[in-house]
């Protein structure tokens, strides 16, 4: 088996650096790794995990339906995501929001 | 005479080949385009870059082209708009034609342009634009190109057959503006699908485009040569129009990220001219990658292909978005359903009057469903805005029904509205002479520009006509008027010879009905083509259910006697004439056929003979003609629990019990099961299939012969202890017992002596342990290490929300000699299960994988505490606000109130499950507004209307002081402290507890904590309770899922009070939606969440606010009950949000 490529994750609030394998969901990251971010629903619709992802966008999975609709309801800017719809697919710099 | 008729009399016509490509193998810049704003506009190079589009005109001409396409495509208001020159439509297209003119003059030998008119890039069919703004942007567009010069207008790659129907009305309305007449071609693109992108087939779009009378039609676009084989075929069958064919170079393959068209030009030109020969084409020429050297090519194949005579010959049809349906069914007659008819349906009636569109929708597909073959749309309603009504009902049903429309009206503006939103070939009903001529003949107008048929009745200035005579002579004037002089197909008018009530006993009537019939069979007689129909339950009319359905049962048969084509008639009320018992079929047609005599009244031996109103319930339908186990597989299939039972003593005639529960019954289930895992059918639909295989099982059960048994093992199953929540494994208890297994529920709260008793009681196969706290994983955990402590290693399957895969692998197997499986939701649990059966469990495996999640960096916690043990990151306020009472206050709401904070986004995309999956974004808009939206209201209907909530709340404001991470909570005379709340602080980060919100001990001023608790009240777990006991699985499941977001709804309304009390709601959010994501100042915490897990904190909220006046208890493991019950501490601190521990 190969190993697949990793990618990094920065936490900001924390100044927290964590590495995972590509393709590995945030929330799994950020739980694994005792990020300060709160997660309530897990699954995309409260939005108390919104992060603004102040570098690598481009490397978080796209959002699906659900997420888009969710973030378009609250307006929120191109660069919010919600923490656990996201996996990383490239190195990743977090904001978590806390709103 | 235009040249280009001359032309295409002798020979086939060769247009040219694609131009889009041609122009980016110019590699245009910005420049090119003239500034960002314009980047991608192709039509802007008529202009910018003329010469390009010169040397492309002319190299199509040198190949061999008749007559280039103009540089258009895009050209209309609509897409131009996407560059803000919406304002130079006509301008643009103007020059473009000008500018192919000027190259096709340049010959010697005469060559034409076709002004190109693309599909743009909104679908008028979805709603995407109206068809007023289509219309209008489309007439500028032709309107340009017929000024400059274009010799056809060529209205291309159609998607939509509502744009098709929009466009031609705009170009024809265009020629009228210019006084310039051209020829008006049409090309649908039918995708490898084999229909229109919409889902449009061939056929339909023949008949809808056959009624505007264009020039030509034929197909461009979307696939090579070989795949439009089967799509001309069908053109070249049926349609009377020329032919036309512009192929793509062959299916695209995708080569390192760009798209190529694979077909040479010698093979391109070989097929094409192929087909030119096969089908008698008439124009042809390229699409999608197709080069000057293709129709070079294609220009020496055609060289010696001549014209084919075709002799079309097309069954008169109507049509709907998406088939047609011939107007002559075999066997007769065409059923036109009559219950989407607001004159004809109460159901429908009352929808209308609530304004749910949806439910009108799920009356339609009924219908459908009950195969009626076309549907009467009426919605004039005494008060109401008929043409709002078809517009709203239109839009939604166009899409979602796949019968063609009878549009039923006698208001101008609202056929006219109807037939602008139907995108397939309407019937209009309907005409007659009532007023004169005036009002028929506009009518006539519209069906003439729009493209329908019309139901014409027999009615004059003299009124309805009764007997034969009068009814034949109004049909004489309908034929002259509709075919003589509008020049309808005969078979698009439809009359209709009225039908009379027999059931009043009326004697003006008695012969009604004979005349009504031999009217039938004379116009048939003396107007061929002309078709019948019939609006056949008038003839009921007045009458009791029971009698009307024989009754109308034989009226229909003796109208197809005498020739009748088509019958308003409900579907599903059609009662075979075979099962009609003698008895009532005598009285029947007697009364039909007026045979009476002296003491014989056949009305009244009917009304005796059904005195005592027992009729059997004989409908038929498509499912009829289906064996009954297929029937059975279906019902599960569909959840159609109603019509369970009936079909499940159907198969039992034909199939042994034990043969349907295992073969039939479980099989189907198997498939909902992989269609729940594919993502093609949600959660709700899966609960209304398990219901219907409970009913279904239940009516078996009994039959069953007393040594065999049916269940594939035991499985006992149990929320563990300190844990209330019931729905998740009740969900596991549904799946497993629908699908074969004994399921002993033991309930919440259950402690691990209590499981393990309950699985020495009988032989298990397996123990399922369920919990949504995160403290019962834990407890799973310990239940683990009993269960191995006395011996046990049966399976033991884990799942809950807090819990996840990689606990359960990497805490939880270790501790446990059998097999311990984590099931993501109840269909994972029934695989483990059927696996374990089968002892291919190992196979299910997933390796495990250590975990390569690695902290490389854990920076200083970003702020420190403060010496009083605070963060430092919370900074106090200035001010504190004022509450406007100390202490407690009780309240009460309605369900209404509750309403209007219901996230209705979470009810239905969590609570209810209702997520896209694997669906189609068009297929999930479809659930949402057929399904969950009419569920919802539906439910909000019956919470008003029934005592199921009684929402009560109590809420205050208590001084308070926080001294570290304790926040101590005073009297309202501050003599006292009345309680403490020990909150718990983040470990690293910002460091924050909820404590840090408020004023420290040692300050001179004291903070205001808000304190809340609502509830439902018992009557709501205890209507729960009971939907589950009576199996109403589906029912059971979205009224718990309302009820849990009603809760939240109802703190959300008290927390919004407490804000508009403090003063600092100016800054709630306008939008719900926001306001729900905590879209205000301060924050609401709730013990059990992440800020602070422990449910403990329940006991002083619930004293300090005295829970008990709302029959509010805490259980041993601090959660409250009923189940619907939810508390909060406020703050308003506007640093406050939510986080995590």
């Amino acid at each position: 088996m190969v190993d697949t490529d990793l990618v990094k994750v920065h936490f900001i609030l924390d100044d927290l650096l964590v590495q995972a394998p590509q393709g590995t969901p945030l929330q799994e990251i950020a739980d694994h790794a005792g990020a300060d971010i709160t997660f309530g629903c897990r699954s995309g619709s409260c939005g108390t995990c919104r992060v603004r992802v102040t570098s690598g966008l481009e490397d978080c999975s796209p959002a699906e339906a659900e997420e888009r609709d969710f973030l378009a309801s609250l307006e929120a800017p191109a660069d919010h995501r919600l923490a656990c719809q996201v996996c990383a697919n490239g190195d990743l710099e977090i904001e978590y929001l806390g709103l | 005479m235009n040249t280009l008729a001359s032309l295409l009399l002798e020979r086939p016509l060769l247009l040219d080949g694609g131009m889009g490509t041609q122009i980016l193998a110019r590699k245009p810049t910005v420049d090119d385009f003239g500034g960002l704003q314009l980047d991608g506009c192709m039509e802007i190079f008529n202009e910018r870059r003329p010469e390009w589009i010169r040397n492309i005109h002319a190299a199509y001409f040198d190949a061999g082209a008749d007559a280039v396409e103009t540089n258009t495509f895009g050209a209309n208001d609509v897409v131009l708009g996407e560059f803000a020159i919406a304002h130079r439509t006509e301008e643009i297209n103007l020059l473009a034609a000008r500018l192919a003119k000027d190259v096709a003059r340049s010959y010697d030998r005469t060559r034409f342009v076709v002004g190109s008119v693309g599909p743009g890039t909104k679908l008028i069919t979805l709603g995407h634009i109206d068809p007023d703004s289509l219309f209008e942007s489309y007439r500028a567009q032709v309107r340009g190109l017929l000024l400059g010069g274009a010799d056809s207008i060529l209205i291309e790659t159609c998607q939509d057959l509502g744009q098709v129907k929009t466009t031609v009305r705009a170009a024809r309305a265009a020629m009228a503006d210019t006084k310039i007449q051209r020829p008006l071609w049409v090309q649908v693109t039918v995708e490898a699908t084999g229909t229109l992108l919409l889902g449009t087939e061939i056929f339909a779009a023949l008949t809808a485009i056959e009624m505007l009378g264009v020039d030509a039609l034929g197909l461009n676009c979307g696939t090579g040569p070989d795949e439009m084989y089967a799509p001309l075929a069908t053109l070249a069958e049926a349609s009377p129009f020329l032919l036309s064919c512009l192929p793509n170079a062959g299916m695209p393959v995708n080569e390192s990220g760009n798209l190529i068209y694979p077909q040479t030009p010698e093979i391109f030109a070989e097929k094409v001219a192929a087909a030119a020969k096969t089908f008698g084409l008439n124009i042809v020429g390229g699409c999608c990658g197709t080069t000057p050297a293709h129709i070079r090519a294609l220009a020496q194949r055609m060289a010696n292909v001549g014209l084919t005579r075709r002799t079309p010959s097309m069954e008169r049809s109507v049509s709907s978005l998406y088939q047609g349906v011939t107007l002559r069914q075999e066997p007769r007659p065409l059923i036109v359903g009559e219950r989407t008819n607001a004159n004809g349906s109460k159901a429908f009636r009352d929808a209308l009057a609530k304004d749910d569109f949806d439910a009108l929708v799920g009356i339609a597909k009924d219908q459908q469903r009950e195969a009626s073959h076309m549907l009467d749309v009426c919605v004039a309603y005494v008060g109401r805005d008929e043409v709002r009504d078809m517009d709203e009902f239109l839009k939604r049903l166009v899409t979602q029904c796949t019968l063609p429309l009878m549009i039923d009206s006698t208001e101008p503006a609202v056929i006219e509205r109807a037939l602008k939103l139907a995108p397939g070939k309407c019937v209009v009903n309907s005409i007659n002479f009532e007023d004169g001529e005036g009002r028929a003949r506009q009518i006539l107008d519209l069906c003439r520009t729009y493209g329908a048929a019309v139901v014409a009745l027999t009615i004059d200035e003299q009124g309805m006509a009764q007997t034969l005579e009068q009814k034949l002579v109004v049909a004489q004037r309908l034929v002259d008027l509709v075919i003589g002089e509008y020049k309808f197909n005969p078979s698009d008018l439809i009359i209709d010879p009225l039908t009379f009530t027999l059931g009043s006993g009326d004697e003006a009537y008695r012969r009604s009905a004979i005349a009504t019939l031999d009217a039938i069979r004379e116009i048939k007689a003396r107007h061929p083509g002309v078709l019948t129909m019939l609006g056949v339950s008038n003839v009921s009319f007045g009458l009791k259910p029971a009698v009307r359905h024989v009754v109308n049962a034989l009226m229909l048969y003796h109208g197809v006697q005498a020739g009748l084509d088509l019958a308003i008639f409900n579907s599903g009320k059609v009662i075979p004439v075979a099962r009609i018992p003698e008895d009532q079929r005598r009285a029947t047609e007697d009364l039909l056929f007026d045979r009476r005599s002296e003491g014989y009244d056949p009305l009244k031996v009917l009304l005796e003979i059904f005195g005592n109103g027992k009729v059997a319930d004989m409908t038929a339908s498509s499912l009829e003609a289906m064996d009954p186990s297929a029937r059975l597989r279906q019902d599960i299939l569909d959840g159609e629990k109603q019509r369970v039972l009936g079909d499940v003593d159907e198969a039992l005639k034909f199939h042994d019990p034990l043969h349907l529960i295992n073969e039939v019954l479980l099989g189907a289930m198997k498939e909902v099961g992989e269609r729940f895992g594919a993502g093609t059918m949600q959660l709700p639909f899966v609960l209304e299939s398990a219901e219907t295989m409970k009913a279904a099982i239940s009516r078996i059960e009994p039959l069953l012969p007393k040594e065999s048994s049916t269940s594939k093992g035991r499985i006992v199953l149990a929320t563990v202890k300190g844990d209330v929540h019931d729905i998740g494994k009740n969900l596991v208890d549904i799946i497993l017992s629908n699908n074969g297994y004994e399921v002993a529920n033991l309930g919440i709260k259950q402690p691990v002596e209590a499981i393990m008793a309950a699985v020495d009681q009988a032989p298990t196969l397996a123990v399922g342990l369920s919990g949504l706290l995160v403290k019962s994983t834990a407890i799973m955990r310990e239940n683990l290490i009993s269960m191995a402590e006395k011996g046990y290693t049966l399976p033991v399957i884990l799942g809950g929300a807090a819990l996840t895969r990689d606990f359960v692998e990497q805490e939880c197997r270790p501790l446990y000699k059998g097999p311990v499986r984590y099931a993501e939701d109840a269909f994972e649990g029934l695989r483990i299960l059927d696996a374990s059966r089968s002892g291919d469990l190992a196979e299910l495996e997933v390796p495990v994988q250590a975990s390569k999640i690695t902290v490389l960096r854990r920076g200083e916690a970003s702020v420190p505490l403060t010496p009083e043990g605070r963060s430092s990151w919370v900074k106090r306020s200035d001010t504190i606000p004022e509450p406007p009472f100390w202490g407690v206050k009780e309240v009460a709401h309605g369900p209404e109130d509750l309403f209007e904070f219901l996230d209705t986004f979470v009810v239905i995309r969590n609570r209810w499950s209702f997520t896209q999956g694997q669906l189609s974004d068009a297929d999930f808009d479809q659930v949402i507004k057929g399904k969950a939206e009419p569920l919802l209201a539906s439910w909000k209907q019956r919470l008003l209307a029934e005592p199921l909530l009684r929402p009560r709340a109590r809420y205050g404001y208590f001084p308070v002081q926080a001294a570290g991470d304790v926040l101590k909570v005073f009297a309202p005379d501050r003599s006292q402290i009345l309680s403490e709340f020990v909150l718990p602080r983040q470990a690293a980060g910002r460091r924050l507890c909820i404590a840090d919100y408020f004023e420290p001990v040692g300050s001179s001023r004291f903070d205001v904590m808000g304190l809340q608790l609502v509830t439902l009240g018992r009557e709501t777990a205890e209507h729960a309770a009971k939907l589950y006991a009576a199996n109403q699985y589906s029912d059971y499941f979205s009224f718990h899922g309302l009820a849990t977001e009603l809760t939240e709804a109802y703190a959300e309304l008290i927390h919004s009070q407490i804000r508009r009390e403090l003063g600092i709601h100016q800054r709630d959010a306008k939008q719900l939606r926001q306001l729900f994501s905590q879209g205000y100042q301060g924050s609401r915490y709730s013990f059990g969440y992440p800020a602070c897990p422990d449910l403990e904190g329940n006991v002083p909220i619930l004293e300090l606010l005295q829970g008990a006046e709302l029959d509010v208890e805490i259980t041993e493991g601090f959660q409250m009950v009923p189940e619907y019950t939810t508390s909060a501490l406020v703050t308003w601190h506007p640093q406050a949000r939510y986080f995590a521990v």
